[in-house]
């Protein structure tokens, strides 16, 4: 009798899942998989934030998985979201290179995947992309700093925050600064110091010191993205050198992503110009290529989507200060 | 007087539950059991072929950590040794690279160009690739076990610091970058599978039956269990204490690095941060298995156990859809109660004796 009762329970126990295995999906509800590789700077933690509030507020059941910056846990976490018969897959990867592996394990399962903001490193796999155009709003920034520096009448020493190398969207700014470099060749008195970063500002921070004692002359530094600002600060100022537009010690300083503080630093006169990826209107972009694909069957869509971008100036700042995101954040708070 | 019998029935079947070598088998299927009506997917095709493929590469890199804890040590070093001989191989055997990103990598020229690795194309490349990994292993684990047994140096630093000097090699190597354009003969193992069963299945759980011979059946495995009860009475007794360890370090190593063909043919990619983030799981899942931190106790049969339970942990916290915030505050916790009950599991034995 003891092991009847035992069998049974056993039995009950086990029917969801002799359900599901059976095919039969959980709810009727679309959900989509939200998986990110960290929330370590402004950008990601507002793209996150526009990401999943939007999905939420049109009803959609939404998954999040945090990968912590591990490219194979994000793997298992993708494969995971999987097996819970999800409509649809968002990453943020954590590398072009592991974005592409992803790619190919949504597409094996047949589920639309959409890669945001950090582009694949191939085209091998289907997915919609959403990326800014990183190397055009790399130049048109650098290309305002390169105007500031004429005005001075005298050479300029340049230097770049390099990302890491591996996520296509730091080759693309360090493209779009060495565009303007090679356009006036006069203009500098060196060639460009290249300063690692990593994407971590521990490494920024050691690596800028080193550059500013190996080279105190620099006069002209671009940040390949805005995170990176509170870093660069306390690096200049106790060189004397974090001073506002227009005084002699100023550095010509740029930046890109437009986060709050680059809105910030650009209103109070420290920063000379940020490249701006739109980040709401990319949100918007992918989740209306995967909701349609979604709505039509499509399991494997394959859309490359560019978010034109535009550079934030002391220029242009009162006009279109409320086109950048973190502008609008901090007019928010 | 029935009662305070039954009492004491249900005390004993806790205390041989808690003694019982197959105390975390018994707690993962009742784990199992309990979450089942709450993730009915469970035991999808889908996700029993995903608890099995994350399971084979950290069952390997944490049979190599068991070795070193049954000596009292411990490897930090192994995450690094994963990552190390993974660009190693991949730039060995990879057909091609980006120069824009790597040519100012110090290997440009000597073993990477535009046309790839070393022997890139060649038949040869990805025995070679292998062969070089494991070459990397096992230096990094003479290095270890030498600065350990002869040095007497903590293991807790030898580890820590080979396990920052490695990782930096294995950033400073391909400049941070990821290695792709692997041969289809390498990502095959990863990938190739028979039915239920796979390549990265018989490569571990081979790693871990030849583990286990080791262990219960050699002298070898003998000497190892006596240098961590007592080393001191070990060496008197006449055990080779110094090989003994020097060896254990290079299991561990040499197990890292077959840990690190399953990760990096899953991937697709030589990865210089391969592993970087799963020293808590590898060592979690030993000390949840119940291999003692104290040395002297171990069993290959525990290490899989411990490895399959957290990875069923990890596989049903994603599963619950738990806040991402939640889940390595779990994991920490489960680990905290295992070494509490490992704890608790000593001090029962001790009073038995």
């Amino acid at each position: 009798m003891k092991r009847v009762l035992v069998l049974i329970a056993l039995a009950a126990l086990l029917l969801p899942t002799v359900l599901v295995a059976g095919g039969q999906k959980d709810s009727d509800q679309i959900t989509i998989a939200f998986c990110f590789q960290d929330l370590e700077t402004e950008f990601w933690v507002a793209g996150h934030k526009a990401i999943t509030e939007t999905l939420r507020a049109k009803g959609i059941k939404v998954i999040e998985k945090n990968a912590n910056e591990d490219a194979n846990r994000q793997l298992e976490q993708v494969k995971d979201a999987l097996t819970q018969g999800v409509d649809g897959v968002i990453i943020i990867p954590q590398d072009g290179e592991s974005a592409v592996t992803i790619a190919k394990a949504c597409n094996e399962a047949g589920v639309p995947i959409g890669v945001f903001n950090r582009p694949p490193s191939d085209r091998s796999a289907k997915n919609i992309v959403v990326v800014a155009n990183n190397e055009v709003i790399a130049e048109a920034a650098v290309e305002h700093m390169a105007q500031e520096a004429m005005k001075l009448g005298r050479k300029v020493t340049p230097a770049i925050m390099v990302g890491d190398l591996g996520d296509p969207n730091a080759v693309g700014r360090r493209q779009g600064f060495f565009n303007v470099i090679a356009k006036y060749p006069e203009l500098w008195a060196s060639a460009p110091v290249e300063i690692p970063t990593k994407w971590d500002a521990n490494v920024a921070l050691a690596n800028l010191q080193s550059a500013m004692q190996a080279n105190p002359d620099i006069d002209f530094l671009f940040t390949s993205s805005d995170f990176l600002f509170p870093v660069i600060k306390s690096v200049l100022a106790p060189l004397g050198k974090w001073q506002k537009v227009g005084h002699p010690n100023h550095v010509i300083l740029g930046g890109l992503d437009g986060d709050k503080t680059a809105c910030s630093l650009l209103k109070d006169g420290y920063l000379d110009a940020t490249g701006v990826q739109n980040l709401f209107a990319e949100a918007e972009m992918m989740l209306d290529a995967m909701l349609s694909a979604i709505e039509r069957g499509d399991k494997m869509p394959n859309q490359w989507l560019d978010d034109p971008g535009f550079a934030l100036t002391q220029a242009n700042l009162a006009k279109r200060e409320m086109e950048m995101w973190g502008c609008k954040l901090l007019a928010n708070e | 007087m029935e009662k305070s019998s039954s009492k004491y029935g249900i005390k004993d079947l806790g205390k041989r539950l808690l003694l019982s070598e197959y105390f975390v088998l018994y707690l993962t299927v009742i784990y199992i059991l309990i979450l089942t009506p709450f993730i009915p997917r469970i035991f999808h095709p889908w996700n029993l072929k995903n608890l099995m493929s994350n399971t084979w590469p950290l069952l390997a890199v944490a049979l190599g950590q068991t070795f070193v804890l049954i000596i009292a040590g411990i490897d930090l070093s192994q995450t690094s040794v994963m990552a190390l001989s993974s660009v190693v191989g991949a730039m060995i055997m990879t057909s091609g690279v980006d120069a824009v990103l790597f040519e100012k990598s110090p290997m440009w020229g000597i073993m990477l160009s535009e046309n790839g690795g070393l022997l890139a194309g060649s038949p040869l490349a990805v025995p070679v690739a292998i062969i070089a990994m494991l070459a990397v292993g096992l230096l990094i684990g003479l290095w270890n076990g030498i600065s350990v047994a002869h040095f007497r140096m903590p293991p807790f630093i030898v580890t820590l610091v080979s396990m920052m000097l490695f990782s930096a090699v294995a950033i400073f190597l391909p400049k941070s970058e990821n290695i792709r354009n692997l041969p289809d003969s390498y990502i095959g193992i990863s990938k190739t599978t028979f039915g239920f069963f796979s390549v990265s299945m018989v490569i571990s759980l081979g790693l871990a039956v030849t583990a286990h011979i080791l262990l219960s059946r050699t002298l070898y495995g003998r000497r190892l269990y006596a240098t961590g009860v007592n080393m001191k009475a070990s060496r008197i007794s006449g055990v080779p204490t110094k090989r003994v360890i020097i060896t254990a370090y290079m299991i561990s190593s040499v197990c890292a690095v077959v840990a690190a063909i399953l990760y990096s043919s899953r991937l697709e990619m030589g990865r210089p941060t391969l592993g970087s983030t799963l020293l808590l799981d590898i060592v979690g899942a030993n000390i949840i298995g119940g291999i003692s931190l104290a040395g002297g106790k171990g069993k290959i049969s525990w290490t899989f156990f411990g490895v399959f339970f957290f990875i069923i942990l990890a596989n049903t916290l994603n599963l619950l859809n738990l806040s991402f915030y939640l889940i390595d505050i779990v994991k920490g916790l489960v680990i905290m109660v295992a070494a509490l009950l490992d704890v608790t599991r000593n001090r029962i034995q001790r009073t038995q004796l």
